[in-house]
């Protein structure tokens, strides 16, 4: 990457900082960055500290942090997580998303192949009786 | 044991939770101002950690929020920043207990035979 295009992917980022930090460190942030850029430091992970350092800049109480600035991260925040659990339920089966877990079924117990008393076996009743005296689903 | 405060009147360790590299940039201001650049050069030659310039930022700021370090006038655009008093009382507090952890840690080692 050329000097000029490094020079301004660094002020890019700077721009991302808040107004104060940049009144306050801008010009001498710009010239560290051109120091350890020609001492041989990629421009890439200078620009990774700017940014992860402009994050937490606007995070920080008496920079740039606005009440609607947080607001809005907690809400794309929140979204996001709205988002990532409406496609896990659409993915797996009902019964795995479901979060109360149903009662027991005494014919559903691991380990008790005996039917519950006055239940007729599955295997002598068509296909219809078992929906109707079963609870549907498959054990 | 605790750490993060001491029981002999000189003070919480106030460094405990601010990080490795507000510890660093103390440590390096304790030998005179610096700026940002002579910090970064200072921190790699010492102990071979390469401060990232937003960190370095970040840290220069949160130290300043808490009176422990302070900027002097700038010198062209860059600013130098000189530790003060608080700052060298916290960064001695923080090391001495570093220390106590230390020896604990050695004494522990020592006794289980490892």
């Amino acid at each position: 990457m050329d000097d000029s295009r490094t020079a301004r992917l660094v002020l890019a980022v700077l721009r991302c900082y808040p107004a104060r930090w940049r009144r306050r460190h801008g010009e001498e942030a710009a010239e560290l960055a051109a120091l350890l850029i020609k001492d041989g430091t990629p421009a890439g992970s200078i620009a990774c500290s700017y940014l992860a350092g402009a994050a937490r800049a606007w995070l920080t109480p008496g920079h740039g942090r606005r009440p609607g600035a947080v607001a809005c991260v907690l809400l794309a925040g929140v979204c996001l997580m709205g988002v990532s659990a409406g496609l896990l339920t659409s993915t797996v089966p009902a019964r795995a998303a479901s979060t109360s877990q149903a009662r027991p079924r005494p014919h559903c117990q691991p380990g008790s192949p005996r039917p519950a008393a006055g239940m007729i076996p599955a295997a002598r009743l068509p296909q219809a009786i078992i929906e109707v005296t079963g609870h549907g689903r498959s054990c | 044991m605790a750490v993060g405060r001491r029981d002999d009147g000189t003070g919480p360790d106030v460094l405990r939770r601010a990080g490795e590299a507000s510890v660093l940039i103390l440590i390096s201001l304790a030998s005179g101002p610096k700026h940002g650049y002579a910090l970064i050069q200072d921190i790699k030659d010492l102990v071979g950690v390469e401060l990232g310039p937003g960190t370095l930022y970040g840290a220069l700021d949160r130290l300043e929020r808490l009176g422990l370090i302070e900027p002097m006038p700038a010198d062209d655009r860059r600013h130098p920043y000189r530790i003060t008093a608080p700052g060298a009382a916290a960064l001695r507090v923080h090391l001495d207990s570093v220390e106590r952890v230390s020896a604990a840690g050695r004494l522990r080692l020592r006794l289980g035979g490892i």
